[in-house]
């Protein structure tokens, strides 16, 4: 397959900045979640719940992981011999990286979706 | 050069000779001490960081003895508080972080088939620092001048003098300094994972070991500065009277709690994962096969890093937040627990996918992971908000903290003792005394530790100096003691087994047929670290790749000689490790240590209330670092390539992103980032605590005007030494000279503008945590402007002595990545100080 | 109805007090925490022994046994999925489990300050002034209770293990931690954080009472135990406890302990002696002696006799007690 006609989700190779998309994500939005809900009820003394702001901000962050992941698991089932794929090679460095960043994004995953439990099974400020 | 060359063994006996001269290490009872080798320095960072393990434990020994019966008074209360503060400050910073950096500094070199790490002089500078910080702080305690708040220093006992004395700022004095020589550590161990691997060891083949490591450099990137941005706040407030901690001046003693946590708990993983990675190296050579699920472990390792920096509040269950932040990180609590159960089970597999050797090293790995699960389903039960507001600062958590750490920290470096200490110094240990000790060990921790779980619920809070007979608790406190004795007992074994090591017999070399890289290494002791830096083609080269230990001798790689009798490495691409350039690295010399002395002095000169020494001691640090980067970095080849073997030519000079001098610059920017990050944190911090802010009643504000002036002379700098750079590489070297000059110029203007803000509307830093965050927030970045200055001056002056060319440029492309985040700093700072008050 | 009180305050004296467990509750947070902790206990301790027993069959299986395929389904599931599910379901109890009891606003309110190593209590019952206290907590079974928990000096924590968990009193902050006691009784509380020199010296009683027992004693407590202005008295005056203790309306509250029903307290010290006339003599000529670091100055100058004879007078809580 030549270059021209890969398809820009293989064209997008994963390297070790792209490994950390994923968790970044997750981290985004731990931040945004703690610092929002720390702010508003230090400065409003309240806590809107289910704010739209929060669930638009959560279903997006969960996109870019899926997404990321996706990019990755469509790289790891690149063309080659089957696995353990441990070859010194340009494709098995690139499996090993895409393995890596999808294993991540499902953990980052995970990691969204337990932030936003206290959301729904808490919110609010006391 | 041929590769046939190789086959002439006079030939090949100049070759080492060449080598061993280079790479001899001074000798004399004075001169030996100026060595900056990796095999040396790491060797004194292993013991020096030993000695503190047992010093620590000795203080450990005798709280236990406090606490063996209800009501004793072995020791009082005084004593018993410095006693623990220092057990766990020791522990944690004297003993388990540079304990993994001193490892690394040995491993770290073989693992990659180095040389040695590409800054050795400034490992030693790091050693240094640590054994002068280190003997400042526990030396205190013989002096009764100990600290005494506990580890983690909550003010206000601990800002307020007239509550603590000198002994909180020997800590906070004392291990900011350390602080300093672990940021260095950091620096250098991920440059030397991303740019010191042999050729072909791609990112996938690099052993685990270094994965783990560069895993928690990062993160001693990030977590260590906010503790050096909380200790700069609280020395302001114990030495200059700035409340950041006071209440009743408008401070908080949560902000500390803060940006202490935010440090803590990282920290935790900081001291696991690196004795992880021990586990990950010699699970395959126990297992006799690869380990299973490689990219399972980076995920493991790069997930925990990231989970651990949502953790901290956990430690502040009890404090009072709103319950829907707790939640956030209850909830990031419980998943870091996922990562860590993969590399369990990663090693379990391993295992029997492969076929078991039974050795010394994997019974110490067997039992520490025994005890380690334990600690960490204890873990995720005080994750959980509800069973923490019981269990937090009782025994529980002291039984929780130390399982844990004794199975994540504690053992499996005793199992890299017994496994790399053949590598180390060709011997091996004794197989019957290491079990021995092990089962000592094993046994004590948990008759130690275990009944501290029922202690706790049953009502004992930590720290207590005693305990009164009617709470029932004096039996399984004796247990307890009568627990830390026998593990002393199986230390003692330990102590005694490596001092009889010197008289026992060689150990083959790879006496455990291990497959990974760093068994090269010779037990007649070489210093030149590897003969021939090798191609790597599988993750274990010496198992997978043929005649790899051979060819490897026989100097058949690459860079298999010293012709012009310099110490060099390879320096290697970051993702597929393609040979990039030969570096020269720095030998022997008195600069490092005297330069750690000279901070020391700052700091320890500082605890004393000696300001002008300790400025004294400042320029003179100021000096020695200059004269080092003068004399010893960016040093202009004699030629521009050399061949390192199989007909490669690699330059002998890189600049920009290529080089280790870009990354250092980068690696050390993206600390000080952090650290101004944790000071702008506590000015919204201080927002988010007043109903108004500036508060109402406080006239005083730095205004618009000046912080705005100051803010544009910033970013003049910086473009103009940007527009240097850029100007300078195509060739207009007069140009570039007048933009450094301009930047010099409004970079030391920035410093008065900076400052005027707050100097000119009288803003006074003791009334107010306000004018105090203020003043913090405009002098860090006039800092930063007067260290611009002076980066400015100095690439100017190698300009003008002709030591930098349009062509060799390491120095301006280094300022200039310093100056990238200077402008970072002053829009922060300023937009901030100035800008905020007009929108909130 | 002083006889009742008095009745309750000997039958509390006869037991003895070391009920300090989280394992032993008598309060509504507490018991709910405890069947968390049961079934905690259970699942770690048999995670623990499956992850042991596995460990032993993969060190025993014969090389390849296990396929790299194989292996890596073992890792998705025991170390990745299984995991997750449990941690989830873990997070979905514990997470409403960490809502505070609601209140309302007729409820009894008791503010407590973190001293060092001594506790401020305050009573405010809804629509009464308040009474004033010291390093003892009365509460009555089966109503809710909110504490409002502060400190002035330094960081402290507020914990009464059979009660509910911890909570930190901060300088600066007022936290509250609502509770609803359950079984009555006489129990203890310790400072939880670090406060300096005495912290392991700073614990307190807790009774809590019968509703009717309580309201009686609550009643009874507005008026000031009489004190005969006898030598006791006098010395009292001469040594000027009233610039930090007060006694009824005698002297301040916001330095000292308030000694008004000290003769009433079951401890001595924040919960270190027993309250004997000669322990709080003892007490008063050399207070460092039993609390290291503690604010109160020695009054050594005091003849043993002298001291007795305060120290009694303090006791009394009606005419004839505190011989």
């Amino acid at each position: 397959m030549s270059d021209e006609r890969r398809k820009w989700h293989e064209r997008l190779n994963v390297t070790l900045w792209t490994l950390i998309i994923p968790p970044t994500v997750w981290a985004g939005h731990f931040l945004f979640s703690y610092l929002w809900a720390a702010i508003s009820c230090a400065k409003e003394g309240a806590f809107a719940k289910f704010p739209t702001l929060f669930v638009a901000g959560t279903v997006l962050a969960l996109a870019i992981i899926l997404l990321s992941g996706w990019i990755a698991h469509r790289q790891t089932g690149m063309r080659g011999d089957s696995p353990p794929h441990d070859e010194g090679t340009e494709i098995d460095r690139l499996r090993f990286l895409a393995k890596s960043t999808l294993l991540l994004a499902g953990l980052s995953f995970v990691g969204v979706l337990f932030t936003a439990l206290p959301v729904v099974f808490i919110g609010d400020c006391r | 050069m041929s590769l046939h060359d190789q086959d002439d063994p006079a030939l090949r006996a100049a070759q080492e000779q060449r080598l061993r001269a280079v790479w001899e290490p001074p000798k004399g009872l004075f001169l030996r001490w100026s060595d900056t080798n990796n095999n040396q320095v790491g060797k004194w960072y292993v013991l020096t960081a030993f000695g503190f393990m047992l010093f620590a434990g000795v203080l450990a020994l005798i709280m236990r003895t406090q606490l063996a019966a209800p009501d004793n008074d072995l020791v009082g209360p005084g004593t018993f508080n410095q006693l623990f503060t220092l057990h766990g400050s020791v522990m944690m910073f004297l003993f388990a972080v540079p304990m993994f950096e001193a490892v690394s500094i040995i491993l770290l070199p073989q693992l990659l088939g180095a040389r040695d790490l590409p800054f050795p002089r400034l490992s030693a500078f790091g050693y240094w620092s640590f054994l002068l910080g280190g003997v400042f702080v526990s030396g205190s305690i013989f002096f009764d001048a100990a600290p005494d708040g506990g580890w983690f220093m909550y003010p206000p006992l601990t800002t307020r003098t007239d509550l603590s004395g000198l002994g909180a700022d020997i800590w906070m004095l004392g291990l900011s300094f350390i602080e300093v020589s672990s940021v260095a550590a950091a620096v250098e161990l991920i440059v030397g994972v991303l740019k010191c691997r042999p050729p072909g060891m791609r990112l996938n083949l690099m052993p685990l070991y270094a994965w783990y490591i560069l895993v928690v450099a990062v993160m001693i990137l990030f977590a260590f500065p906010p503790l050096i941005a909380g200790d700069v706040l609280f020395e302001m407030e114990r030495l200059l009277d700035w409340p950041f901690f006071d209440a009743a001046r408008g401070g908080d003693p949560l902000l500390w709690q803060h940006l202490f946590w935010i440090f803590g708990h990282p920290e935790v993983y900081i001291v696991f994962l690196p004795s992880i990675a021990l586990f990950a190296m010699l699970v395959p050579t126990f297992a006799r096969r690869h380990l299973l699920g490689y990219p399972w472990i980076v995920l493991a390792a790069v997930g925990t890093a990231f989970l651990s920096f949502g953790l901290w509040v956990h430690h502040m269950f009890a404090t009072g937040l709103p319950k829907i932040s707790l939640g956030f990180f209850s909830a990031a609590s419980e998943a870091v627990a996922i990562p860590t159960a993969v590399q369990i089970f990663v090693f379990i597999v391993t295992l029997w996918a492969g076929r078991v050797v039974w050795s010394t090293p994997l019974l110490y790995a067997t039992g520490s992971l025994a005890i380690f699960v334990i600690g960490g389903l204890t873990g995720v039960m005080v994750a959980l908000a509800p069973f923490d507001w019981q269990a937090h600062d009782t025994y529980f958590v002291v039984a929780h903290l130390h399982y844990v750490l004794i199975g994540g920290t504690l053992m499996p470096l005793f199992a890299g003792l017994y496994y790399y200490w053949p590598l180390v110094t060709g011997k091996k240990l004794s197989d019957r005394l290491g079990r021995i000790a092990f089962w000592l060990i094993f046994v004590g921790a948990n008759l130690c530790f275990f009944p501290m779980h029922l202690s706790g619920l049953e009502g004992m809070p930590r720290r207590v100096f005693t305990y009164p007979e009617e709470l029932g608790l004096g039996g399984l406190n004796l247990a307890s003691t009568i627990g830390s004795f026998i593990i002393a007992a199986g230390v003692a074994v330990i102590v005694f087994d490596l001092c009889r090591s010197p008289w026992r017999k060689r150990a083959p070399r790879n006496p455990w047929q291990a497959g990974t890289l760093e068994w090269l290494a010779l037990p007649e002791d070489e210093n030149w670290g590897i003969r021939s830096i090798p191609l790597i083609e599988s993750r274990y080269p010496i198992w997978d790749q043929q005649d790899f230990v051979r060819k490897v001798d026989e100097g058949r790689y690459f860079l298999p000689d010293a012709e012009e009798g310099r110490r060099e490495t390879i320096i290697t691409s970051v993702l597929d490790a393609r040979p990039v350039s030969v570096i020269r690295l720095g030998g022997p010399g008195w600069k490092p240590m005297l330069t750690a002395l000279a901070l020391g002095g700052v700091f320890i000169l500082t605890t004393y209330h000696l300001y002008w020494p300790a400025l004294v001691c400042g320029v003179v640090t100021l000096a020695m670092v200059l004269w080092w980067l003068w004399t010893g970095t960016a040093e202009i080849p004699e030629k521009p390539c050399k061949p390192i073997g199989h007909g490669m030519e690699l330059p002998l000079y890189i600049s920009g992103s290529a080089s280790p001098g870009w990354w250092a610059m980068f690696i050390t920017m993206m600390a000080d980032a952090t650290a101004f990050s944790g000071l702008v944190f506590g000015y919204y911090f201080f927002w988010t605590r007043h109903e108004a802010f500036p508060p109402a009643g406080m006239t005083a504000a730095p205004g618009m005007t000046w912080p705005m002036v100051a803010l544009a002379l910033g970013l003049a700098g910086w473009l103009m030494t940007v527009a240097a750079r850029e100007i300078h590489t195509r060739g207009g070297v007069g140009t570039a000279r007048l933009l450094l000059v301009g930047g010099l110029a409004t970079s030391i203007a920035g410093v008065p503008a900076g400052l005027a803000g707050p100097w000119l509307s009288g803003m006074d830093p003791t009334a107010h945590s306000y004018p105090a965050i203020v003043w913090t927030l405009a002098i860090w970045t006039c800092l930063h402007a007067a260290v611009a200055a002076i980066m400015q001056a100095y690439v100017l002056a190698r300009s003008l002595a002709g030591r930098m060319t349009p062509h060799h440029d390491a120095d301006i492309r280094n300022v200039t990545v310093y100056m990238h985040f200077f402008a970072l700093t002053v829009v922060a700072a300023y937009a901030t100080i100035g800008l905020f008050p007009e929108v909130a | 109805m002083a006889g009742g009180v008095l009745a309750v305050s000997a039958l509390v004296l006869t037991g003895c007090n070391r009920h300090q467990s989280a394992l032993a509750p008598f309060g509504l947070e507490a018991r709910s925490t405890l069947g968390l902790t049961v079934v905690l206990t259970i699942g770690a301790a048999a995670i623990a022994l499956a992850v042991a027993a596995i460990y032993v069959a993969a060190a025993r299986a014969p090389e390849g046994r296990l396929s790299h395929k194989g292996g890596m389904r073992l890792v998705l599931w025991l170390g990745a999925i299984i995991p997750t599910v449990v941690l989830t379901a873990l997070l979905l109890w514990a997470l409403p489990a960490m809502r505070p009891l609601p209140a309302e606003a007729g409820d009894l309110r008791i503010r407590v300050e973190g001293e060092q190593f001594w506790w401020r209590v305050a009573y405010r019952p809804p629509g009464a002034p308040p009474l004033f206290s010291a390093n003892e907590v009365r509460l009555p079974v089966g109503r809710t209770v909110v504490f409002e928990l502060a400190a002035t000096d330094v960081v402290h924590s507020f914990w009464i293990p059979g009660l509910a968990g911890k909570m930190d009193m901060i300088p600066g902050r007022t936290n509250r931690l609502v509770v609803k006691a359950d079984k009555p009784g006489t129990y203890r509380g310790v400072c939880a954080e670090f406060c300096g020199l005495s912290h392991a010296l700073m614990a307190f009683d807790v009774i809590a009472m019968e509703p009717a027992a309580f309201d009686a004693w609550l009643a009874a407590a507005r008026t000031a135990p009489p004190r005969p202005q006898d030598r006791g008295a006098a010395l009292f005056a001469r040594e000027g406890c009233a610039s930090c203790h007060a006694v009824a309306d005698n002297g301040t509250r916001d330095i000292g302990p308030d000694l008004t029903r000290f003769g009433e307290r079951l401890t001595l010290g924040a919960g270190i002696l027993a309250p004997t006339p000669e322990n709080t003599a003892a007490f008063i000529r050399d207070p460092h002696r039993f609390k290291p670091g503690a604010r109160m100055p020695a009054y050594a100058h005091l003849s043993e006799d002298e001291a007795l004879a305060l120290a009694r007078w303090l006791k009394r809580t009606s005419p004839e007690e505190g011989r």
